[in-house]
């Protein structure tokens, strides 16, 4: 089911934190809330949920308001980073919970607690008590008890968040494939753009109580709409210039560009930045950092304050003290109107 | 810190401590018959012997048990409600907690003074049915003090141990809502449902000590019985306190006697409550939080 924030506002303690949120979800889709901590993500999460009661605004459902439906009439259901499983039930206990909330015999919940233990991989751990599992397992049956309780939208805040790296990538699998096979309309907050980049259909940047940018994962990284977003996912260089007629002219460099004139800040990131050694090289190696796949070079144009960094994937026979020269991939520019 | 600083920090509580067991091992080797100032020196179980077969002895401790379940029970309840009322209402911290406090820390004294001046035929409560014309005399207001319901007394103690519950169950009842309480009304479960399913049963542990501390010292007090209390059958407490202060100082062997009994008749409540708490962790049904 497709959901619609308009103009959403929340206050807490006479703080403004959120501030008139626009967000279209599509029915099916998968979108990310991404931003860093206390930007607003899992208020945004817990106003639609109904737990925090937006100041102005409305939350559309399918295209009725949900704004006086109370939290447990609304089925937009949050997968919480803290698991909360409730410690006095068995695992089987705690996915019938929802199921029991709709009224369905102890039997049929049961057997639905069964199946869904299945989707979630941990057949035969129903009569666990949640203090005999571990974090990965605990994550899974909470994901199985968000799912009994037949959610319209699932909300995800978090949930990878305390599991560790091998975890953390089984989990997101797991929780692809029980979205693809629900189409449940789904939420993720996370402030790790890896995951953001790698599961959603589109992402929705948040800096301070807003939306900066609500784009696909390529365009957000692609084509950042100001220097946070575009910091967020990847740090480099800002060079001041002017586009005209087609042409980015720079202090330090000129490139043709195909963007309406104005002034612009060019971002190169180490990505974009081809280094070869050269004994008339401009610039010189001043740390190169084993970064386990790769290494990260930091250069210094000789005579001049212009900072870059360059990504070598090869250890080549370049060390710190070279001098070297460098090479822009245009294609990799990322151009922000000043 | 100096090494001896920490010895010197524990010294008030471990005189405390000195003092309360050298005054129970006193009362219970007294109880015994031992006491040398009044030239008893035989040790014996006769006094024991004589208090339980005393034909007042049951009726005492039928009163006691009676104040004491009855008025722990009611403060458990209505205390879990307020509990829940405020968590519910979001009153878990400041003004409302300090009221709280402050009838929990009113001398029970006071509570009796109180309750003279409120539920006596004579009191405020008298009073204003008879203005609001509800009752014809005074004389018609039910006799809530002094008689053999002990109304009176359950209600003194329902004053101070309803907001005692409230108080020790408030911080786990609100933090148990705030985060399984709100999970909960996520997955579908009305506030109701929530609290039912999930709340209260996870503030049990916290909600069953309030009542074990208050029942065991309701079952040991004897100032709101003394004070509002029926002159026959007396409380346990009162009948000790009575043998106590007898002009002829050998029957102090039968106040300790019955304080002996009142001392086992807690523990034994306090094992009851330590076998059913174990046996529900064996099970894995509660979860202590408290």
């Amino acid at each position: 089911m497709e959901l619609e924030l308009k103009n959403i506002s929340v206050t807490l303690s006479k703080k403004e934190i959120l501030k008139s949120i626009n967000l279209r979800v599509e029915d099916g889709e998968f979108i990310s809330l991404l931003g860093a901590s206390g930007c607003g993500k899992s208020t945004l999460l817990k106003t639609i949920a109904g737990i925090i009661k937006q100041r102005e605004g409305s939350i559309l459902l399918g295209g009725k308001a949900l704004d006086k439906v109370p939290p447990h009439k609304r089925r937009t259901v949050i997968v919480f980073q803290d698991f909360r499983l409730f410690p006095h039930m068995t695992v089987a206990e705690n996915i019938s919970f929802p199921l029991k909330m709709l009224g369905l015999h102890k039997d049929k919940c049961r057997e639905r607690a069964v199946e869904l233990l299945k989707k979630v991989k941990l057949e035969g751990f129903k009569d666990r008590h949640v203090d005999e599992i571990s974090g990965g397992q605990k994550q899974r049956v909470v994901l199985a008890r968000a799912l009994a309780a037949e959610p319209v939208v699932l909300l995800l805040d978090e949930p990878f968040s305390s599991l560790d790296i091998n975890l953390r990538k089984d989990m997101r699998e797991l929780v692809l494939d029980l979205q693809k096979e629900y189409k449940i309309t789904t939420i993720l907050v996370t402030h790790d753009k890896e995951e953001a980049l790698t599961m959603s259909d589109r992402i929705a940047f948040m800096h301070n109580g807003e939306i900066l940018q609500y784009d696909t994962p390529e365009n957000i990284f692609k084509n950042p709409v100001n220097t946070i977003v575009a910091d967020y996912f990847a740090e480099g260089t800002y060079i001041s210039g002017e586009i005209k007629g087609n042409r980015f002219i720079s202090r330090f460099f000129n490139v043709d560009i195909n963007r309406d004139d104005g002034k612009y800040k060019c971002l190169i990131r180490p990505s974009a930045l081809k280094v070869n050694k050269a004994e008339d090289g401009k610039f010189q190696v001043v740390a190169k950092i084993y970064q386990g796949d790769n290494y990260l070079l930091k250069i210094n144009k000789i005579n001049s304050s212009l900072k870059l960094e360059s990504i070598l994937n090869e250890p080549l026979d370049i060390k710190e003290g070279d001098k070297v020269s460098i090479e822009l991939d245009k294609d990799k520019l990322i151009f922000i109107p000043e | 810190m100096n090494k001896k600083t920490p010895y010197i920090l524990i010294m008030p509580i471990v005189l405390l401590g000195v003092l309360f067991i050298y005054g129970v091992a006193n009362g219970i080797i007294q109880s015994f018959g031992y006491i040398p100032a009044f030239n008893l020196r035989d040790l014996s179980l006769d006094y024991y012997i004589k208090v339980i077969k005393s034909p007042t002895f049951l009726d005492s401790l039928k009163v006691t048990l009676h104040i004491s379940l009855i008025s722990s029970i009611l403060a458990a309840v209505l205390g879990t409600i307020l509990t829940a009322a405020l968590v519910y209402t979001g009153h878990t911290e400041g003004k409302i907690i300090q009221v709280i406090k402050l009838a929990i820390l009113i001398p029970h004294t006071i509570v009796a003074l109180f309750s003279i001046s409120i539920l006596s035929q004579n009191g405020l409560l008298a009073r204003l049915l008879y203005k609001l014309g509800i009752i014809s005399t005074q004389g018609d207001f039910p006799l809530l003090l002094y008689t053999k319901n002990n109304i009176g007394i359950i209600l003194g103690y329902l004053w101070k141990e309803v907001p005692f519950v409230a108080y020790f169950s408030l911080s786990l009842m609100a933090s148990i809502n705030k985060t399984l309480g709100e999970a909960a009304e996520n997955l579908g479960a009305s506030r109701l449902k929530s609290f039912i399913h999930i709340t209260l049963p996870l503030s049990m542990p916290a909600i069953a000590k309030a009542f074990l501390i208050i029942l065991t010292f309701s079952f040991g007090a004897y100032d709101l019985p003394f004070l509002l209390g029926a002159t026959v059958p007396k409380a346990l407490p009162v009948q000790a306190h009575v043998e106590y202060i007898h002009p002829d100082l050998r029957h102090r062997p039968y106040a300790m006697a019955m304080n002996g009994l009142i001392l086992l008749i807690t523990w034994l409540m306090a094992g009851i409550y330590y076998l059913i708490s174990n046996r529900k962790k064996l099970k894995g049904g509660s979860h202590e939080r408290a």
